[in-house]
């Protein structure tokens, strides 16, 4: 079996030396380098330094992992990186697989769930734990992205005013302000191109949106 | 002095001074035309009564000259005359040389047979002096002789030999000298008269005749007329002044009462309805001048009243292009509202600042407590790991470490989620609320619809969203007893707004205080210039919070 040669890229020197003291039980695992900063990390990157994986941290002076992430792909590396963060939040597990992340770990994962993730990503394959990924999927689950012309919030508001609702009973169904409710329908009328509701309606009927 | 002593003493002596001088000059001119009359009368008088005389005393010697068969022997006469005399032919005064004075006339012609004698009757004069037409009571007609003694029997002592009277020299002179006389004098009597006399145009015959009449008969009616002219001025003066009071009345009432008005006023009370009898146009204009000044004043008072209560949207109407009370208070107004804006943004910068200053440190805290805290923890759990030969002690330390991980990224979410500053307020909330639905049975929705790219909430807006939302879940957890919260964020081009809905029971908007952060939510609203509607009923109390982007 190959050595899997490592590079860890964090801030926290007693961090480094902790996941390296874990590391060099492991034969076939090989630390290659470590650094500090994300700045430190992409240089040696275009030093052409080969390397299978990077244990990325996100919180990093001068290049955080977010953007560390971002140069990768930018330069083409084949250098796959493992976010290993303090942060549990699925927003930042969202990002950094959005960004091109092979794998991502809490700090405090357990060691074996570390080589897990090491030796899974080292074979071409993505690594996130089954919290992680439940985490990452309730968190784009709340996300409302539409590729329509109209937002889903517009599109509902458009179904209750073609059914006659009053801006006040719309506002109290999609418990927001009617204030919210008249800049929706504004804005609706903006981006169907129509100057009152009779035509808003018949123009939505058309595009088939109610 | 008031008014109505000026008017009463301008008006009084005016009128006075008028009826004084008309009185003393129509007396003076009607005292001048009597004088002339009684002068001219008693002249013409005695002009006559000298002239009848003249003629009897001529004619008498004519008859004498011309019959001597009359002719008296001088010693029939019972008086001696001195031969000087008798030498003389003519008509003479005998009176001196009468033993008993009285008063004689002769005529003494010397013929060849001697010097003929004869006395004039005195009767015949005596009738034409007692001749008392157009004389009055106290007037009469006398002679007198070159020794200034009356020749004549007075009227007023008609036992007393007339020779005993004598006559001022003064008033007989210039009649000797042949002057006529008009004036007024005294008497024989030592009594005021008016009297005239002339020369008794007789050869030899040297005597006087005088005619005078008393200035008190003379004066009677200007007496009259003086008392009479007194009584009218008097009267006049009286009805003048009565008039005068009268008129004084109707000028001055108004005027004091317009100044009873004023002292009200200008003791501050501009609130006094007394009705006043207005009895001219003018006052009556007066009186609705004070009127409007009164409602003026009224209304300033009344803005001021305002102003002091801090109600700024008062406005006030200038009661002309001079109204300078009006002016000044505008000018206030607008001054207490510029200052009272800059004390608001002063006291929201403050609190902006102070905010700011608290959230910094909690994001230190919250970073500190994260990023260095944090790794220290899981250096301590690989050190375990590579250290601890024990696996049962192992991993119990190791459930230690990852449970104390688990706390410090709790107390770090909850001073400051790093995601805020990374992913915005949306995320941030979305975080948030997933980790409460964890512990807590109450269904909460939370729809974020800011903008995922190129939101423009600012950081400090987001930091205070977060809170207000923080505070709002907090207390409906905690107090309201709600089954459902649902919070809707929504980003417009203009503005944002913060929607939160929970079933709860509600609380009183008015009575509650500072316990359930209503206050705090209302502060934060306020230092990020929004504004917030807040209906508390039981089963739909809601949070409208909106602020607005600032770009």
């Amino acid at each position: 079996m190959n050595e899997i040669k490592l590079i860890i890229a964090d801030d926290h020197k007693l961090f480094r030396e902790g996941l390296e003291g874990l590391l060099k039980k492991h034969d076939n695992i090989k630390i290659i380098k470590s650094v500090a900063d994300g700045d430190e990390f992409i240089d040696i990157v275009k030093n052409q330094l080969v390397a299978d994986i990077v244990l990325l941290d996100i919180t990093m002076p001068n290049r955080d992992g977010f953007q560390v992430l971002k140069e990768l792909k930018t330069l083409n590396s084949t250098i796959k990186p493992i976010v290993i963060s303090m942060y549990d939040d699925g927003n930042y597990i969202a990002k950094c697989a959005k960004l091109g992340a092979y794998g991502y770990l809490l700090k405090n994962t357990d060691e074996s769930e570390l080589i897990l993730a090491i030796k899974t990503v080292s074979k071409g394959k993505k690594y996130f734990s089954p919290e992680i990924s439940e985490k990452m999927i309730n968190f784009m689950s709340t996300q409302s992205i539409s590729e329509n012309v109209l937002s889903n919030k517009e599109t509902e508001v458009l179904g209750l005013l073609s059914k006659g609702l009053t801006t006040n009973e719309i506002a109290a169904k999609l418990y927001v302000s009617s204030r919210t409710i008249e800049t929706h329908r504004a804005n609706i009328l903006k981006k169907l191109e129509v100057k009152n509701t009779a035509e808003l309606i018949k123009k939505a009927a058309e595009m088939n949106l109610i | 002095m008031s008014i109505k002593t000026s008017i009463l003493i301008i008006i009084n002596s005016l009128i006075a001074f008028v009826i004084v001088v008309l009185a003393f000059s129509s007396y003076k001119e009607f005292s001048n035309v009597l004088n002339d009359r009684i002068l001219q009368q008693l002249n013409s008088i005695k002009t006559l009564k000298k002239n009848q005389i003249e003629h009897l005393i001529q004619s008498e010697w004519q008859k004498f000259e011309s019959s001597e068969l009359y002719n008296q022997n001088s010693d029939s006469i019972p008086f001696i005359l001195p031969d000087s005399i008798k030498k003389i032919n003519g008509i003479h005064d005998f009176t001196r040389y009468h033993p008993n004075k009285k008063t004689t006339i002769g005529f003494i012609l010397n013929t060849k047979k001697g010097a003929l004698i004869k006395i004039l009757e005195y009767n015949k004069i005596k009738n034409i002096l007692f001749e008392r037409t157009g004389m009055g009571s106290s007037g009469e007609s006398y002679l007198v002789g070159s020794d200034y003694r009356l020749r004549s029997e007075s009227r007023f002592y008609p036992n007393t030999i007339p020779y005993t009277l004598s006559v001022k020299a003064e008033n007989a002179i210039k009649a000797f000298k042949g002057k006529d006389v008009f004036n007024i004098r005294k008497d024989y009597r030592g009594i005021e008269v008016y009297g005239v006399s002339s020369r008794i145009e007789i050869k030899n015959l040297k005597m006087a005749i005088l005619s005078e009449i008393d200035v008190d008969e003379v004066t009677l009616p200007l007496k009259n007329l003086k008392e009479r002219l007194a009584g009218l001025t008097f009267g006049i003066f009286l009805l003048a002044v009565m008039l005068s009071l009268f008129l004084t009345r109707i000028i001055t009432n108004p005027i004091k009462n317009m100044q009873k008005s004023l002292k009200i006023m200008a003791e501050g009370d501009y609130n006094q309805t007394n009705d006043f009898i207005k009895n001219s146009t003018e006052i009556k204009e007066m009186f609705d001048a004070l009127a409007n000044l009164k409602a003026s004043l009224q209304g300033a008072i009344k803005f001021s009243d305002d102003i002091g209560k801090m109600n700024l949207t008062t406005d006030y109407q200038l009661k002309s292009t001079n109204d300078l009370l009006g002016k000044s208070l505008l000018a206030m107004r607008d001054k207490l509202i510029e200052f009272r804006n800059n004390e608001e943004n002063t006291r929201i910068l403050s609190q902006r600042m102070l905010v700011n200053g608290m959230e910094n440190e909690r994001r230190r805290l919250s970073r500190e407590l994260h990023d260095s805290v944090g790794p220290y923890l899981t250096s301590l759990k690989h050190y375990i790991e590579n250290k601890v030969e024990n696996e049962k002690i192992k991993k119990e330390m190791k459930k230690i470490v990852d449970d104390t991980i688990a706390e410090i990224r709790l107390m770090s979410n909850a001073l400051m989620p790093a995601a805020i500053d990374d992913f915005g307020i949306g995320v941030t909330l979305t975080n948030f609320i997933e980790n409460i639905k964890k512990s807590t049975t109450v269904t909460i929705v939370y729809e974020d619809l800011t903008k995922q790219e190129n939101s423009n909430i600012t950081n400090h807006q987001a930091i205070n969203l977060f809170r207000i939302s923080q505070e709002l879940i907090n207390n409906s957890l905690k107090h309201s007893n709600a089954k459902n919260i649902r919070i809707t964020l929504s980003e417009f081009d203009e503005f944002m707004s913060l929607f939160y809905f929970d079933d709860g029971i509600g609380f009183d908007v008015t009575t509650i205080k500072l316990g359930l952060g209503i206050s705090n939510i209302k502060e934060r609203v306020a230092i990020c210039n929004g504004k917030v509607t807040i209906n508390a009923a039981a089963g739909n109390t809601t949070f409208e919070i909106e602020l607005p982007i600032e770009s």
